[in-house]
């Protein structure tokens, strides 16, 4: 408490750069070794519980992923052995690239349309109260409830509410197995997970847009400024940070996909739809090869790890 | 002899006595057992659910009024998709129960391996389950000669289900008993505007075509060595069975593959009993349960089975079937009363629980009057068959999820080409899975 007003008073003060600068150092040192044992006391509960629930189950992951473990067999140690051939899987490789293609668009189209109807929400904030809380509404379903709902949607038979619309507006001849063909199931999928992931950011966008300060938008309408360019030069560049958090999560939500894809396809036809989550999952849990399913899981983990971490310490880095 | 070999000598004649003394008391005791009512918790790790939970309890509340010092207790496994990884899971994180459903022969091979199943067939003997069960239903439940599962309830895999008002509809009034008069059916069928059979091919369920056309054509013992991987899947023999079904598929069988692909096992049932927009499902026998709870169907009545046409290649008395037996847990801490309770689920009792449930008892004892139209038909095809258990359940699990995939890429093209990179796609993970 005494470096803060020490800080605070130093500020006021304005006292040479020099000075200051050696006088903040030293009493951040003095602060740290004074405030962290009851900051780390502090911590205690939760890092036990982190501990518990994260760093002794990844232990375990990782030790695992050396093993060549078969359903129930006597597992025998097999080194980088998983790995070696997760790196010759055709399937794994298939799924890398199912799990970027997936990754990118979900992100994309749930974030840009999340944004898009931000910006909209920006310009009448108290009309759009109702449309805004149902498309929030949707991501607070959970995932398996969102699978079963597009199910409905894209079943192939009569039952199917796309084909039953197409049908009813005399688009019969567009009717489609939508889930069973190759070509189609993986984007079917997509626009399942974004119309799930864009609550969030569009939440997230909104709330960016409602702290822009008044001041500057009325001196904008003072100044001329139509809707659109409101939108085009103010409202859209200061609510970057709003897309930006929502960019980071749904980059990792969509990274581990994995309930939507197991409902509406179970990762096929072919498996055209299998992600790294899906594909770990079948390795795991129905082919219980729990070794190289932990070696999958890894290499998921180390993919999240690579995009979030730069995140986080730009965004821990600047706290005092 | 140096006095330490005479210690350890003596220690190890010690431990042999020991262990012969524990044998024949447990022995003693076992029999003793069976002989006075057994008592205490039997635990059941059970994952069926549905009308085949029903029946599960229906046998536990049988068993406990037979044997009221008996108090079943259950390990529920909430589980969607393969069981198998759930029950790994639970014997993984330490649950202990005396018995479990187990349905996959690869499973219980896998048990048996970990050393986690108990041989029963001292039980067959001394309890003599071989008056109520046939030599045959122990055969299915053994490995290598021992006995680990005791069969309580079989299906008819080789069943064709129809809607009769679609049959009705297509102008078809008897069913087809060859390949010749199923195929001419198909004309019927489509000019009808019915879809003549619904694969649900989404997972696993288009499988049953082949091994069925496998069958017919190879006879079960073929499929037992292909099961076994004793040929190769590169044999003429499947791509023969490939041929026969692409034959089906150019006849307009089912649709369009992307069809088939989006569909499951329970689709093309409701396709066939709810919606009639198709005429056979392949499937199995819980099939007419759904027909009768979920649609309202009467058996014999609304729907029908009729068995796989014959092909006239000299295997046309052969069926595929599947099957549940319980097994016993070598760690199951109360093995007196697993063992009455394997022993009475052979017994008339049980097997009309089983029967009245819908289901298909092994047991001699049952009353057969109790079985529906549809299910007297289906034990009646079994009964006089040579029966192969699914083959979809005999492969190991990396085998199996790659010929359901390459089953798929099947479908998608039935080409003579297609089926050669079909056949040797499925060999190349066989070779690595056994």
């Amino acid at each position: 408490m005494t470096d803060i007003a020490l800080d605070t008073r130093g500020s006021r003060q304005h006292p040479p750069p020099g000075l200051e600068g050696a006088r903040l150092k030293s009493g951040t040192l003095r602060s740290w070794i004074a405030d962290a044992p009851a900051a780390y006391l502090l911590l205690l509960p939760v890092l036990v519980l982190f501990a518990f629930a994260v760093v002794y189950p990844l232990v375990q992951t990782v030790v695992m992923s050396f093993w060549d473990i078969k359903g129930l067999g006597r597992p025998k140690f097999t080194g980088l052995g998983n790995y070696v051939t997760l790196a010759n899987d055709l399937n794994f490789r298939r799924a890398i690239v199912t799990t970027l293609l997936w990754t990118v668009c979900t992100t994309a189209l749930s974030v840009g349309a999340g944004w898009a109807i931000a910006l909209l929400c920006a310009l009448a904030p108290r009309a759009t109260l109702v449309p805004r809380v149902f498309i929030f509404a949707a991501f607070g379903v959970s995932e398996a409830v969102t699978g079963y709902m597009w199910l409905g949607i894209f079943r192939p038979d009569a039952g199917g509410l796309l084909n039953s619309i197409l049908s009813a507006i005399g688009a019969g001849n567009l009717s489609h197995p939508w889930l069973g063909d190759t070509n189609t199931a993986l984007w079917c999928l997509i626009v399942a997970a974004s119309w799930a992931q864009t609550g969030l950011p569009l939440l997230l966008i909104f709330a960016a847009t409602q702290a822009i300060p008044r001041n500057i938008i009325e001196a904008a309408y003072v100044d001329g400024a139509s809707h659109f360019d409101m939108m085009r030069y103010i409202i859209a560049p200061m609510s970057m940070p709003g897309v930006r958090v929502a960019l980071f999560i749904n980059l990792l939500s969509s990274l581990r996909a994995f309930d939507t894809i197991y409902i509406l396809t179970a990762g096929g036809p072919v498996r055209s739809t299998e992600t790294i989550g899906y594909f770990m999952y079948r390795e795991s849990f129905t082919q219980f090869k729990l070794g190289y399913g932990a070696a999958a899981t890894l290499v998921l983990l180390v993919a999240v790890l690579v995009i979030s971490l730069p995140a986080i310490i730009q965004r821990t880095a600047g706290a005092q | 002899m140096s006095l330490k070999e005479i210690l350890v000598v003596s220690k190890w004649t010690r431990r042999a006595a020991l262990v012969g003394v524990s044998a024949a008391a447990m022995l003693l005791s076992a029999g003793a057992s069976m002989a006075a009512d057994v008592s205490g918790d039997l635990v059941l790790l059970n994952w069926a659910s549905g009308s085949e939970e029903d029946m599960i309890k229906a046998l536990e509340t049988g068993f406990m009024k037979a044997h009221p010092g008996v108090n079943f207790k259950e390990i529920n496994l909430a589980v969607s998709g393969d069981q198998r990884g759930a029950i790994r899971a639970a014997l993984q994180s330490g649950e202990k129960a005396d018995l479990f459903v187990d349905t996959w022969p690869a499973f219980r091979k896998e048990l048996v391996d970990a050393g986690m199943l108990r041989d029963l067939s001292p039980l067959w003997d001394s309890a003599k389950l071989g008056d109520n069960l046939s030599q045959s239903w122990k055969d299915l439940g053994s490995l290598d000669g021992k006995l680990y599962g005791i069969t309580y309830t079989f299906g008819d895999r080789s069943a064709l289900f129809y809607k009769t008002e679609t049959m009705k509809k297509a102008g078809i009034d008897k069913q087809p008993a060859t390949w010749d008069d199923f195929l001419a059916d198909f004309k019927k069928l489509n000019d009808a505007k019915v879809v003549p059979i619904a694969v649900g091919a989404k997972v696993w369920s288009h499988t049953e075509w082949f091994e069925s056309i496998y069958e017919h054509l190879n006879g079960v013992d073929k499929a037992a060595d292909l099961a076994a991987h004793k040929i190769p899947w590169t044999d003429d023999s499947v791509k023969n069975a490939l041929k026969k079904w692409a034959e089906l598929i150019k006849a307009n069988c089912c649709g369009d593959a992307n069809t088939m692909l989006a569909m499951d096992w329970d689709n093309a049932s409701d396709a066939v009993f709810k919606a009639g927009t198709h005429g056979y499902q392949l499937i199995g026998m819980w099939n007419a349960n759904i027909a009768q709870e979920q649609d309202g169907l009467k058996q014999g009545g609304d729907f029908s089975i009729v068995q796989f046409p014959a092909m006239g290649a000299g295997h046309d008395d052969v069926s595929s079937v599947d099957s549940k037996e319980f097994s016993a847990f070598s760690s199951g801490a109360n093995p007196a009363a697993a063992d009455t309770f394997l022993a009475w689920i052979t017994t008339a009792d049980a097997a009309n629980i089983i029967a009245k449930a819908g289901l298909a008892s092994p047991s001699n004892k049952v009353d057969t009057s109790l079985y529906g139209p549809v299910q007297s038909v289906a034990v009646d095809a079994v009964n006089k068959s040579k029966v192969q258990f699914v083959l979809g359940d005999l492969l190991p699990g990396d085998l199996v999820d790659e010929y359901r995939v390459q089953l798929q890429k099947f479908l998608q093209d039935p080409s003579d080409a297609n089926i050669d990179a079909v056949a040797q796609a499925i060999e190349a993970k066989a070779a690595a899975s056994y």
